[in-house]
């Protein structure tokens, strides 16, 4: 299936300290070139350009080439999908929860008389 | 960066109820009913629910705009009245079907009444690589501006 295929691909490339870093360096939603990726992270370009690859690969963000410069872009749709997949589950455990609350008192109540 | 040492979903709550009468709400059918649902306009109808050991359940969610939501699955270990681990798999066509997650829930005695602790892991395949990495949700949390989406109030 399609869509959980691109799930995982969004977090094997979040499984990492230094994409997350660059995620987050990105989140201004400015385009940065690799070039000022790699001054910010004090990495290795050949390290930064794999790490933008993953992302990139996953969808995560999206490079843009001007002339010799590649720059790289955040792209919101993943991470919100992610950020939907959990919230779901928080949402739905945390209403059946406060359900089973109400249900447990009312069995005690019903016990009581 | 930080490792965040936290599951995707962990929900704790203590229920003024004996542990006997929380794991009772998820063994017997007339119970489960009334509960395992997101929200009250959320129905539940258990398709099957055959709560042994290696059984399997299949329940349909209602919701309030008229689809249906069916999710799936099997009790892996049940050991009364403290622990249930069973899968969790939507069906399709829903967008996140076929994703095979798993939902622990642990009911310990506290004070009068229980401790409950549902897990629900698994949420974020490859868990191999992401367990170890556990941060990508901290990532999340701190892009506040990126995630501005709407709200869902309940799951589903």
């Amino acid at each position: 299936m399609q869509y959980p295929a691109h799930l995982d691909r969004t977090f094997r490339a979040l499984a990492d300290g230094t994409r997350r870093s660059m995620i987050h360096a990105l989140a201004r939603g400015e385009a940065r070139s690799a070039g000022e990726l790699g001054r910010d992270f004090r990495s290795a370009q050949p390290t930064i350009s794999k790490h933008l690859k993953v992302l990139e690969e996953a969808g995560l963000v999206e490079r843009k080439v001007e002339g010799r410069v590649h720059r790289f872009q955040l792209r919101q749709k993943p991470l919100e999908d992610a950020a939907r997949w959990i919230d779901r589950h928080r949402a739905f455990w945390n209403g059946a929860v406060d359900q089973l609350d109400r249900l447990l008192s009312e069995v005690a109540r019903d016990g009581n008389r | 960066m930080a490792i965040v040492d936290e599951t995707p979903v962990m929900v704790r709550r203590h229920l003024a109820a004996t542990p006997q009468n929380v794991f009772a709400a998820f063994s017997e059918p007339r119970l489960v009913r009334r509960w395992l649902t997101p929200s009250p306009d959320i129905t539940l109808t258990l398709l099957r629910f055959d709560f042994r050991q290696g059984g399997t359940y299949r329940f349909g969610y209602e919701l309030p705009d008229g689809r249906t939501v069916i999710v799936g699955g099997s009790y892996r270990t049940i050991e009364p009245p403290s622990k249930i681990v069973f899968t969790w798999i939507i069906e399709p066509p829903d967008e996140h079907a076929g994703i095979e997650s798993l939902v622990t829930v642990t009911i310990t005695p506290e004070g009068t009444g229980s401790k409950l602790v549902i897990l629900h892991e698994k949420l974020t395949r490859p868990d191999a690589v992401a367990r170890h990495a556990l941060g990508w949700r901290g990532a999340l949390d701190r892009l506040p501006a990126l995630l501005k989406r709407e709200q869902r109030p309940h799951g589903l």
